[in-house]
């Protein structure tokens, strides 16, 4: 085919990002208050259940759970909900997040 | 995904235990929010799972990888993630013959499958003419990417798309409907569901752009209507960064997605409120709609008359879906009409006996997510299937025959006005004679 065409990029410019590393990860789970979070989707709290149950046989009473649903798929952080997720975040030790789809 | 950003942001190990299809959206949805060491267990639980066995096996099955991503120490790139792969956004980013064009656009992702026009910048300066704002005006920045959708970049997917530069500003106003909270944008664009934008035309644009609200308004053949739509998704794709099987998670994908983009023809029924005018606009302003339905239905009415019409609307609505955009063709919206009903009368009249027994919905079931506070407690008693007659939206669309249609979904509709430049007529006769003299025969 005949003809050259000189082209402009259709993709998006974006601000450029921080990267961030993760949180250095705990020696071990016994001890320790473990966060179970699930987004409202429909398998999310179930999931949250079995893990709950796998956590409990493994670990009996060393661990403890502690529990925050969505009841909608929406950023936490995004919603009225983020002052209170906060303060969960605070009282536990780790979070396990079902994202349940 | 990015819930477990915020949480380790909030100072605390986090991992997302995922279905193992979408690892790679949860590893995209992580990066674009700039920790892309975030961990990530897949598992294999059905999708939208109901049964505990099988969820209580599924989690079996990886339980030592969760307490792994919460106790084994971290890798080098995790503590300092490496900077992501990129690629051009400005000025000339390729200079190749058509199909040499062609296949790059094609292999960095950024067509919809089809042959896209080149974006030179001489064609770029021309779809410009469709706007008074600068080349840089940001619009908005569009998710998930957060991709920055500026005029010039809306106005490189319009030529690749095909558009003539009077399309520009239906374009951006269709940009502005996306990002308004309220469309819901965000979830819709990528979720299993493939929800497809479907876009009304309202106002004097219609005519002027030859925006088909007539026979097959719907199938290819007009140029407005095809272009338009494409424009949009490509937009989508290219500066929202939402890109098939990776951040777009649609099970089954959608035909919608190509273009879906109609007018309506507000000047069927003189008393019936056009939707712009049902969304607070005046008449004689030119608005586009969006809605995110996720099927389309058509109806062959069970009778000619308003109770044949109406029989046979109750008779395909379905539980689930239950905000409706309703296209009447003209013969049935007057036929309504001299029956005396209107818009709203009619959406009052679907709220009130469009029924089926309990039983057919999820509420009667418990499924979750389709929870009531108090569900019906019969099997057969009666159950909407609308949320409320402000579910439902009614435009006369289509040309002459009995086929109606009806686009399911769950999202609202968004209204923008459109603002045209200075120099609007003469841009519209410039190009208003591009319409096709079919061959008769």
């Amino acid at each position: 085919m005949g003809g050259s065409y000189e082209v402009m990029s259709p993709w998006a410019e974006v601000d450029p990002i921080a990267l961030e590393g993760i949180n250095p990860r705990l020696p071990d789970l016994r001890g320790r208050r473990i966060g179970l979070f699930h987004n409202g989707k429909v398998a999310g709290k179930p999931i949250n259940d079995a893990v709950e149950v796998e956590l409990r046989a493994r670990f009996g009473d060393e661990v403890t759970i502690a529990r925050f649903g969505r009841t909608a798929n929406l950023e936490v952080a995004e919603t009225a909900d983020r002052a209170r997720y906060e303060e969960w975040v605070k009282e536990v030790d780790a979070v396990i997040h079902a994202v349940g789809d | 995904m990015y819930d477990a950003v915020f949480t380790e942001r909030l100072r605390r190990p986090a991992v997302a235990l995922v279905n193992a299809g979408f690892a790679l959206d949860a590893r995209s949805a992580a990066s674009g929010k700039g920790m892309p060491g975030v961990r990530v267990v897949t598992e294999t639980v059905p999708c939208e799972c109901t049964e505990p066995d099988r969820i209580a096996s599924g989690v079996h099955a990886v339980i030592d990888d969760i307490v792994a991503a919460l106790t084994a120490p971290l890798t080098s790139d995790e503590q300092s993630p490496p900077p992501p792969e990129t690629i051009g956004t400005e000025g000339i980013v390729f200079a190749g013959d058509l199909a040499e064009v062609q296949r790059f656009f094609y292999r960095r992702g950024w067509t919809d499958g089809l042959p896209i026009v080149p974006p030179t910048q001489a064609a770029v300066e021309e779809m410009l003419t469709g706007t008074d704002l600068p080349r840089d005006h940001l619009v908005g920045k569009m998710i998930p990417r957060l991709g920055k959708v500026t005029v010039e970049k809306i106005a490189v997917n319009a030529v690749m798309a095909g558009a003539l530069p009077t399309y520009l500003p239906l374009l951006i106003a269709g940009v502005e409907a996306l990002l308004d909270p309220r469309a819901a944008f965000g979830t819709f664009e990528v979720s299993t569901g493939s929800w497809a934008p479907f876009w009304i035309v309202n106002g004097p644009l219609r005519e002027q752009l030859h925006v088909n609200g007539g026979q097959g308004a719907l199938s290819p053949g007009d140029i407005a209507n095809a272009a338009i739509g494409r424009a949009m998704g490509l937009i989508v794709k290219n500066l929202g960064g939402a890109r098939k099987g990776l951040e777009d998670m649609g099970v089954q994908g959608n035909p919608g997605k190509y273009s879906m983009v109609t007018a309506e023809n507000e000047e069927a029924i003189a008393d019936w409120e056009p939707l712009h005018v049902q969304h607070g606009f005046q008449r004689d302003e030119s608005c586009l709609t969006v809605s995110f339905p996720n099927s389309y239905l058509q109806i062959w009415p069970y009778g000619s008359d308003d109770k044949g019409i109406l029989r046979a609307i109750m008779s395909n609505m379905v539980p689930r879906w239950r905000q409706l955009t309703l296209l009447l063709p003209p013969g049935h919206a007057q036929t309504l009409a001299d029956a005396g009903w209107t818009k709203s009368e009619l959406a009052s009249y679907l709220y009130e006996y469009a029924r089926v027994p309990a039983y057919r919905t999820p509420e009667f079931w418990g499924t979750p997510g389709m929870q009531r506070v108090r569900p019906p407690l019969n099997a057969e008693d009666p159950t909407p299937l609308l949320r409320s007659p402000a579910s439902l939206r009614i435009i006369v669309s289509g040309g002459a025959g009995a086929f109606m249609g009806m686009a399911y979904g769950s999202s609202t509709w968004v209204t923008k006005p459109v603002t045209l430049p200075a120099g609007w007529d003469a841009l519209v006769r410039k190009y208003r004679g591009l319409v096709p003299n079919h061959l008769r025969y």
